[in-house]
Parts: structure tokens; sequence; C-alpha cells
């Protein structure tokens, strides 16, 4: 039956309104489960909070699951959803600024949303870059950026048809691994847990 | 460990168990079937006529892929301006899979009718490529209607007619430097058409290229 909208089961409008509301979990979500707060953002490339990893994890497996079971089950249609080339290269180097700009600024595009709606300032300056990252790169885009953003093409490729692997066993030792990095971080955050104090823990508003 | 970690790990632990029994899906590379082909084959909306392909161009739309199915050869002689040759038999290469294979552009094949172009669509279209257009008529109705309008005949006097002609008339110029006849004795009737085409022309240098 799904996807609803590539097969114009769905308005536009109705298509954007619930974008609107699944925005507003998602903001809502962030919000509770303390993804405002920079330094449990940024406690993920320390070791005392293993919040980030947890949720990124347990959402990349729920859908991989989730689209891969319901597409066999017949309740959604795989090719109609949008499926992107991969550029390994911009790919990379995005993900290193990403990664900076997560243990330096202490947000994610997401969360600063978030936190800015909650008043934070820190979040108002992080946008404020944000945009300025932004539309630098719109500027910029055909003049500095061509060469890098054609570079490492793999075309349209997935991990299993690149390791050669049935889709079903990389499923199962992603999950394997995801279960072994939860136990692991869950470890080093207790160490770090019972080394904290309780000053410490309250200044960083775990 | 709480308790809702070990829930969730064990649903997430299910699942990947249950998948190792599930056959590949292979979500990007898929023939699509008969009935969906012939469907799509039938649609009126994967041509696009030689008056929206000209528009695109003067606009420099860099949405627009222009593909030449024709032989080299043909290439050679003439095709449209910013056009790749991609002739009908290697259509399927690996080489053009990256380009060919996106849902991003407007790719527009053509040849000198719609045969030939038709040909291609067909084939690319049977392994689900998206975007793609073949160009109504082809080359000849790019020559007949951009290059060489006519003025609508006294049967169908209507503004839409004439809009269309006067919007050839000036792709005609544009694409060709020939100024249109009946616009180039004085100046004033040549005002309207020639502010604009003269705008565009500059945005192509720095556009496309």
């Amino acid at each position: 039956m799904g996807p609803l909208y590539p097969q114009e089961l769905l308005n536009p409008e109705y298509n954007l309104l619930i974008g609107f509301l699944i925005g507003i979990g998602f903001g809502f979500i962030l919000e509770a489960m303390g993804f405002t707060n920079t330094r449990k953002l940024a406690g993920v490339f320390y070791g005392y909070d293993a919040t980030v990893i947890k949720t990124f994890f347990t959402a990349a497996l729920t859908a991989l699951i989730g689209l891969f079971l319901m597409h066999h089950w017949g309740w959604i249609d795989i090719y109609k959803t949008f499926y992107p080339s991969t550029f390994w290269i911009p790919t990379l180097v995005g993900g290193a600024i990403m990664g900076l700009g997560f243990v330096i600024g202490g947000f994610c595009p997401g969360t600063s949303l978030s936190a800015a709606s909650t008043g934070k300032w820190d979040a108002w300056a992080f946008l404020a870059g944000v945009m300025i990252g932004i539309y630098g790169f719109i500027f910029t885009y055909k003049s500095w950026w061509a060469g890098l953003r054609a570079s490492g093409k793999l075309g349209k490729v997935n991990f299993p048809q690149w390791l050669g692997i049935k889709e079903g066993i990389f499923i199962f030792l992603f999950v394997v691994v995801a279960v072994i990095t939860f136990v692991l971080y869950q470890k080093w955050q207790n160490h770090w847990k019972t080394k904290m104090s309780k000053e410490d823990m309250d200044e960083l508003g775990l | 460990m709480k308790k809702t970690d070990k829930i969730i790990i064990a649903l997430l632990v299910l699942g990947g168990i249950l998948a190792l029994f599930y056959p590949d899906t292979h979500p990007f590379r898929r023939v699509i079937s008969q009935k969906e082909l012939a469907y799509d084959a039938a649609l009126p909306s994967r041509y696009v006529s030689v008056d929206k392909v000209a528009k695109m161009l003067m606009e420099s739309d860099p949405s627009l892929i222009l593909v030449d199915v024709r032989d080299a050869d043909q290439y050679a002689k003439y095709t449209l301006p910013g056009a790749m040759n991609i002739p009908v038999d290697s259509i399927l290469s690996e080489k053009y899979v990256d380009m060919l294979d996106q849902d991003v552009y407007t790719v527009v094949l053509f040849s000198n009718g719609s045969g030939l172009a038709d040909q291609a669509w067909l084939m690319l279209r049977s392994y689900d490529y998206q975007g793609l257009k073949v160009l109504k008529g082809g080359l000849n109705a790019w020559y007949r209607n951009i290059l060489h309008p006519q003025e609508p005949d006294a049967t169908e006097v209507t503004s839409e007619a004439y809009k269309r002609y006067f919007f050839r008339k000036g792709a005609m110029y544009y694409f060709t430097g020939i100024r249109p006849a009946g616009t180039s004795a004085s100046p004033k009737p040549a005002v309207a058409p020639k502010p604009v085409v003269k705008r565009k022309k500059k945005e192509v240098t720095g556009g496309c290229g």
C-alpha cells in the first residue's frame, strides 16, 4: 500500500500536513529526551552519555528492519521510495564537518532548531552558522565544489550489494554490531558515572 | 541496563533474525512489469513539446539534460544546443547508468522523428529509470516549429496560437540569430522580442556551457 505520496494516494496539502505533524512529534521527542542540552550531545564524544548513539542506532535499525520486512509483507513498495546515489568522498568530508560541528557546537541541525525554540541563545548562534554555511555553499556551488561533489561516485549501491552478501545477513550483522556497541558503551558510561561527582553531574545536566 | 533497553534490544535482535529468512529486495535495480511499462508508454505526459524544450533552453533550466540518441555522424552534423550523444545501441551501457538512472533531472531523448527516441525511452523505462521524456516530433518538429515558425492560418486565429507563434519567432531569433521576417525593418515591432532575447542570451553563455 505505501508509500502514499508517490502513488498519489495523498494530495500535496495532506502530505505537507503530515510532515508538519511528524515534525512537531520529532521536535517534541528531541526536547523530551534532553537533546536540546548541548552537554548531553557532546557527551557521546567524551563517553559520559550514550543517549545519542543509542537513539541513532535504534532509529537506523528500526527503519532498516521495518522497511525490509514491511516490503516483504506487502505493506510498502520499497521501489517507490527515494534512493540517492552514493558519492563517498563528499559524504566523508561532510560527515567529518558534521562531527566537528557536533562536538564543537553541541548541536546537530535538528536539535539546534529544537533548542532555538526553547530560547537558547547558543542554539540561535548555531542556526546563524548553519545559515551562513548553507548560503555560502549555494553561492559557491558551481565554482568551488564542482570537483568535490562529483568525486567518489559509486552509483546506487547499498552495503550488502557492495559486500556481496544477502540483505538479510547484513541486517542481522548490523543488529549484532549495534547490540555489542550498546553494551560496551553502557559499560564505558557506567565507568564514567562512578568516577564523576554529584556536582559534575549536575553541571552537565545529566 | 534498564528494562526498556532490554526489551528494545530483544525486539531488534528478533527483527534481525527474522530478516535472515527473507530474500533480497535490491531496492534500486529493478525491471518494471510489462503491465506497468505498457501503462507508462501510453501516457501522453512522456512526451515534451519542442516549445517547452526551447523555453527551458532559453531559461538555462539546470534540470534539463538533452540526449541525442542518433549515431555520432548525425550528431556531429546537427544537434540541439548542449545535447550529449548516446546512440540508441549503447544507451543501456554501464557507462551511462549513473547519468541516466537518476531522479533529479528531466532527461529529454530526441532523434530525427520520435521513433528512435521512443525505442530508447522504452529500453530505459523498462529498467525503471525516472524523469525520462521524448521530444515530440524530434528534430523535424524542432526544424519546422522553432527554426521556421509559420504564422497561424485563418482556421486557428486564437490568441493562444498567436502567443505560440510569437514565442517561436523569438525562439528562432534566439537559436539562429536570424531576425524573423516582418520584424527587421522598423525598430517598432522588434521592440517586444528584442530585449527579452538579448538578456537571455547572456544567461546561456554564463550558465549552461
